[in-house]
């Protein structure tokens, strides 16, 4: 019986893909255990195809229920914080020509320094999170993990190049016009949406791609406990990138109510990321006690 | 709570999903040591497509989880919920078989 391509991989294909990422290498590992060698029987082969739809009707029967909810509020949060960073990125450019009001130049000089700070770290934890998978990661390649994450990476490679052409066109475009000029603009302004869009797209699919090639690499218990925390803190720096970016506003075009907006955000991100960090320490602490030791 | 454990597969004697729990009562065990297990102690074969669509709903329920090793055999142990649904499982299974028995004895007694 052959694995690659004909044989019990095939037989997986009627089996959900989550539930293929979750539970194949396993399952195909089960089955090389039974067979021993022996030709795949006909009862098998009804067995695995029998579990594959009733794990089809399952995983349809709880989209339908809402047992997922959770699962489904945590996939709109991730797409509003992909969003959010989209949208603060492809504004940068125009940001950078704007010349603020003298008495408030303190203020718009703090924000963008924030801001950059907040972008900073957030590079940086990706980077981090990143190299500590790097030895797991580069173990699922050489063993031929590559056509398990290729779509995903495929698409999110091409959301990123699109995402880099529209920013490139937002950087080079303005050429001498001012801030004023720019943000007046329908093109400049619809430039700035889709880019923001598109940006969102690339950092949604590189965020999906990363957790489907994390369910298949072996990550040892402190591992995956640093990359919660870093996860979590990359979500923080998001989410304090939008006050940041009010603050600049409000210097920018000095405006009340832009500034109650930005406090009011901030002390928001405060809260929801003290939030956040408590319940990936705790995650953190979980997954450590339960390590073999 | 008669419901929600048949719900689990927790209440006949050969529901996938007891076995699989009877069996990780002993330790930790992947997928073919535990077919192996069951069949041994229950007589039952479990197909893999069976097996697994049990361990999946298990795995989702806490009521199992996997232990965290290097081999692509992914081993599996009963939590805490799980010893708990399974030991609550099997008092119901032995009342139910006390009294059948006691009640055999009485007909026999009466004949």
């Amino acid at each position: 019986v052959k694995r690659d391509g004909t044989g019990y991989q095939r037989l997986l294909r009627w089996y959900p893909r989550e539930w293929r990422d979750r539970y194949g290498e396993e399952f195909l590992a089960m089955m090389e255990d039974t067979l021993d060698g022996r030709r795949l029987t006909l009862r098998l082969r009804i067995s695995v195809a029998r579990g594959g739809l009733r794990e089809r009707r399952h995983q349809v029967r709880t989209r339908l229920t809402g047992r997922t909810t959770a699962k489904r509020l945590e996939r709109v949060f991730r797409l509003l914080v992909a969003f959010l960073a989209g949208s603060v990125a492809a504004t940068i450019p125009a940001t950078v020509k704007a010349s603020p009001p003298p008495a408030r130049a303190w203020l718009a000089a703090a924000a963008q320094d924030a801001l950059i700070a907040v972008c900073a770290l957030a590079g940086l934890c990706i980077l981090a999170g990143g190299a500590v998978a790097l030895p797991a990661f580069g173990r699922f390649l050489r063993a031929g993990g590559w056509p398990k994450i290729r779509r995903r990476a495929i698409w999110a490679a091409g959301a990123t190049a699109a995402a880099g052409g529209g920013l490139t066109w937002l950087v080079v475009a303005p050429r001498d016009q001012t801030y004023v000029k720019l943000t007046g603009s329908w093109a400049y302004t619809l430039g700035v949406t889709v880019t923001a869009i598109a940006l969102a797209i690339a950092f949604w699919l590189w965020a999906a791609s990363a957790t489907a090639a994390a369910r298949h690499l072996r990550l040892a218990a402190g591992v995956r406990a640093a990359e919660k925390m870093v996860s979590t803190v990359i979500v923080a720096t998001v989410l304090f990138m939008i006050p940041l970016q009010d603050f600049w506003y409000a210097a920018i075009q000095p405006s009340a109510s832009q500034l109650f907006a930005g406090l009011s955000l901030f002390v928001l991100a405060g809260v929801a990321t003290h939030g956040m960090l408590r319940a990936a320490v705790r995650r953190s602490r979980r997954l450590l006690a339960k390590a073999p030791r | 709570m008669a419901s929600s454990r048949r719900a689990e597969g927790l209440r006949r004697p050969t529901d996938p999903p007891l076995l699989i729990l009877v069996s990780l009562a002993e330790g930790p065990k992947h997928g073919h040591a535990l077919a192996k297990d069951i069949e041994d102690f229950a007589g039952v074969r479990l197909g893999p497509g069976a097996l697994y669509g049990a361990i999946t709903r298990l795995d989702e329920r806490g009521l199992i989880e996997a232990v965290g090793c290097d081999d692509r055999r992914r081993p599996y142990r009963i939590t805490a919920p799980g010893s708990a649904a399974l030991a609550e499982a099997l008092a119901d299974m032995q009342h139910v078989a006390r009294v059948g028995v006691a009640r055999l004895r009485l007909q026999g007694h009466h004949a």
